[in-house]
């Protein structure tokens, strides 16, 4: 048994290139060149990572306007097998719950077994998007992956997960939406042969929102996003205590509840 | 209804001569004789090491464009001032002694080919003429040898996993560092007295709206080059610096021998930044904040550190070919660059037309070469560099300080009469000389710079 592995990538303007106005100390966005997600490079590794576990194909998604084939073609040259670009002026204002929904209907159609993610995007940074496709999927969803081990006579994909104080192993059932931690997989390089047949022969297939069925739940008029104002919040102080028996964890809890 | 994915894909791509030519580096060499074979209907594939083209590119500044001009739509390319005004400056220690040139015919179209151009923002616009005439070009690739087989050249490789790719012919445009040919034997790694290195910043001044304009006396988009030489533009070493004006930013770098650069104990950094303070020059960079700086070599054996240009399957353009004239007065690479580029293009073209690939179908380009200004200035000038190094301590230290002394004397205000003056300017000069005799001989032996 093969898999299919869907990858979402995403354009964004380019990290190194935002540079503040000296004059205004105003982010300058508009003239940076637009450029792959960084944790999106990594997500495609993890993606390729597990293809080469199991075999299968990796099928590069992205959601975007129809220069975000540029993307596709990085995703291609790296190593993904085929790509789509999802793309229809109905999108513009599309906040996080329709940019999952548009997403999470695409993996359907690609019948995924699993879609990876990066962990966030450096131009919104809330990192919404792949639990927001495993929830409208009603998929598993296995965030802040650091490593990635395809099981398929199980039918499950087990990743370490990164967690506060050290890592915890979940193993998940296919179908599953994983997003990949910042940093934990190096992208490798194109080959050569491939980068140049994904920069200039290769032509992504277009899907607009009727093809999946959304066109009436997506744009700016069903994002719920609305923001109110800003705060900076300081974090909560936590108490924190090792216990050495597991019968005297009770204790400890007790004393929190009470 | 579900959609679905109707994409033709290739598992397994290989691109083993889909391309006529490969050209190694997209710099003016490499975008020149890419465009070209373009354009005669040759498939070509750009192999460049930067980010995009030009990103590696250290350049001071005036890029010379007769043959660009013939080679693209010209009025769109990204210039920055046309050369309006040449300076050249002798530098002592404190004192500057300057003749500048500022004919009416530079402010007219087309501004004598001379503009000041942001090399990052050229090349990759003269690239893009290449591509746009049907090349391909990928970046972040270098490359980091040559195919070979029975000597003939036969495609390269490159740092890229699967990264060998295969081409009836191979051009070389990779610039002054030039490892892949001198790796492959094709030249002699250049020996460090004719390897000149070079430092550069660009410069911009906040918060000031005109002073570029104010400070060189220029309007519109006229621009300057002033070159520098003497003990107070490089030190003791050989060579000289240079100031050119941009639009909203100026280059200022210092040029000279390796050798002295080892030698005379100062790093490049020290060596511009002493320049940059000097009395003559501070005035022009006061306030202003460095946004880029870089470092370079630039070749500069002149015509008899030229390689053979010409391979069973392979050609050496540019820079990587030794192509710069750089004597002094004239710092000429760019024109040259292009003009290789541009010969080696049509020499490949006219070769694949009758299926051949060996050196002897290819010799159209170096003889077109030394038709052309590029061998001939190289040979008329040739012997300047020797000449100079064997003088340099007279001129680049005595003459400098003999001619600022001299005016010093010439125009003295005591209650001498003029003769004095004048006889003592006369000595000062004569002395650094050595009398008549020397001057004569001085003269005799420099007479084909300017003539
Ligand atoms: C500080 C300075 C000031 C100068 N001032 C002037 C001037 O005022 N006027 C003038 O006419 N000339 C000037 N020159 C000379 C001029 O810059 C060069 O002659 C000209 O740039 C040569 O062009 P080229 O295409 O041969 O090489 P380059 O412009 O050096 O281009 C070579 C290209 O090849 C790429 N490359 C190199 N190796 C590889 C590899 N292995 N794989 C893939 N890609 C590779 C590089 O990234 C680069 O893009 C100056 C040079 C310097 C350094």
């Amino acid at each position: 048994m093969t898999w299919t592995i869907a990858v979402g990538v995403k354009q964004v303007p380019d990290a190194d290139e935002v540079g503040i106005d000296p004059d205004t100390g105003r982010l300058d966005r508009a003239s940076a060149p637009a450029v792959m997600n960084g944790p999106d490079r990594h997500a495609l590794e993890a993606a390729l990572t597990i293809r080469d576990q199991v075999g299968g194909e990796v099928i590069a998604m992205t959601m975007g306007p129809p220069n975000a084939t540029s993307v596709l073609e990085e995703a291609v040259a790296m190593g993904s097998d085929d790509a789509v670009l999802i793309s229809d002026r109905a999108f513009a204002g599309s906040d996080t719950w329709p940019t999952s929904l548009t997403l999470a209907r695409a993996a359907e159609a690609l019948e995924a077994d699993v879609v990876v993610c990066g962990e966030e995007t450096t131009d919104s940074s809330t990192g919404q998007v792949p639990p927001g496709i495993a929830a409208h999927n009603g998929w598993a969803q296995l965030t802040y992956a650091e490593a990635v081990d395809a099981r398929p006579e199980e039918g499950r994909l087990a990743a370490r997960r990164d967690v506060e104080g050290g890592y915890e192993l979940v193993a998940a059932e296919l179908p599953v939406v994983v997003a990949v931690a910042f940093g934990e997989f190096d992208p490798r390089p194109a080959p050569l042969h491939r980068k140049i047949y994904g920069e200039n022969d290769f032509e992504p297939t277009v899907w607009d929102a009727e093809a999946l069925g959304i066109e009436d739940e997506v744009g700016l008029d069903v994002s719920p996003t609305s923001v109110g104002r800003m705060e900076t919040v300081d974090p909560v102080e936590r108490k924190g205590e090792v216990v050495d028996e597991v019968d005297g964890l009770l204790e400890p809890i007790a004393e929190v509840r009470a | 209804m579900t959609p679905e994915l109707d994409t033709e894909t290739r598992a397994a791509p290989n691109y083993d001569d889909q391309f006529d030519a490969i050209v190694v580096g997209a710099g003016l060499a490499g975008s020149a004789a890419a465009l070209t074979m373009a354009s005669r209907g040759l498939e070509v594939l750009i192999v460049e090491r930067g980010s995009s083209p030009g990103a590696k590119n250290v350049f001071g500044g005036v890029l010379y464009t007769p043959t660009i001009r013939e080679l693209t739509e010209f009025d769109d390319a990204p210039l920055e001032r046309y050369v309006a005004e040449r300076r050249f400056s002798m530098l002592s220690r404190d004192d500057e002694t300057a003749v500048s040139l500022r004919p009416g015919e530079w402010h007219r179209e087309p501004h004598n080919d001379s503009y000041t151009v942001l090399r990052g923002e050229f090349d990759e616009w003269f690239a893009e003429q290449a591509v746009e005439a049907g090349a391909t070009l990928v970046t972040e690739t270098t490359v980091t040898g040559l195919v070979r087989e029975r000597g003939r050249i036969v495609g390269v490789e490159t740092d890229r996993p699967d990264g060998t790719i295969r081409a009836p012919y191979v051009v070389l445009a990779e610039g002054g560092n030039s490892l892949v040919s001198e790796g492959a034997n094709l030249k002699p790694t250049e020996s460090r007295e004719n390897v000149a290195v070079a430092v550069k910043e660009v410069l911009e001044f906040p918060d000031r709206e005109g002073v570029i304009e104010d400070r060189f006396r220029l309007v519109d988009d006229a621009g300057v080059s002033y070159h520098y030489f003497g003990e107070g533009a490089v030190g003791d070493a050989f060579g000289g610096g240079f100031i050119y004006t941009n639009e909203e930013t100026v280059s200022v770098g210092v040029a000279y021998r390796i050798e002295d650069a080892v030698a005379a104990d100062q790093s490049p950094e020290e060596t511009l930044n002493a320049f940059k303070t000097h009395p003559a020059v501070a005035p022009l960079v006061r306030d202003a904040r460095t946004v880029e700086y870089s470092a370079k070599t630039i070749p500069e054996g002149g015509a008899e550190s030229v390689p053979d240009l010409v391979h069973d399957g392979g050609v050496i353009v540019g820079d990587a070919a030794g192509l710069v004239l750089n004597n002094g007065v004239h710092l000429e690479g760019t024109n040259m660059a292009v003009e290789s580029g541009y010969h080696a293009a049509r020499a490949i073209a006219r070769a694949a037309d009758r299926g051949r690939t060996d050196a002897a179908a290819l010799r159209a380009y170096p003889e077109a070469l030394e038709q052309s200004f590029v061998v001939q200035n190289l040979e008329r000038y040739a012997w300047l560099m020797d000449a100079v190094e064997a003088d340099r301590d007279l001129l680049f230290e005595e003459l400098p300080r003999a001619f600022a002394d001299a005016g010093t004397e010439y125009f003295r205000m005591d209650r001498q009469p003029k003769e004095v003056h004048a006889d003592d300017a006369k000595d000062v000069v004569l002395d650094a000389l050595g009398g008549w005799t020397g001057a004569a001989k001085l003269a005799l032996r420099y007479r084909k710079v300017v003539t």
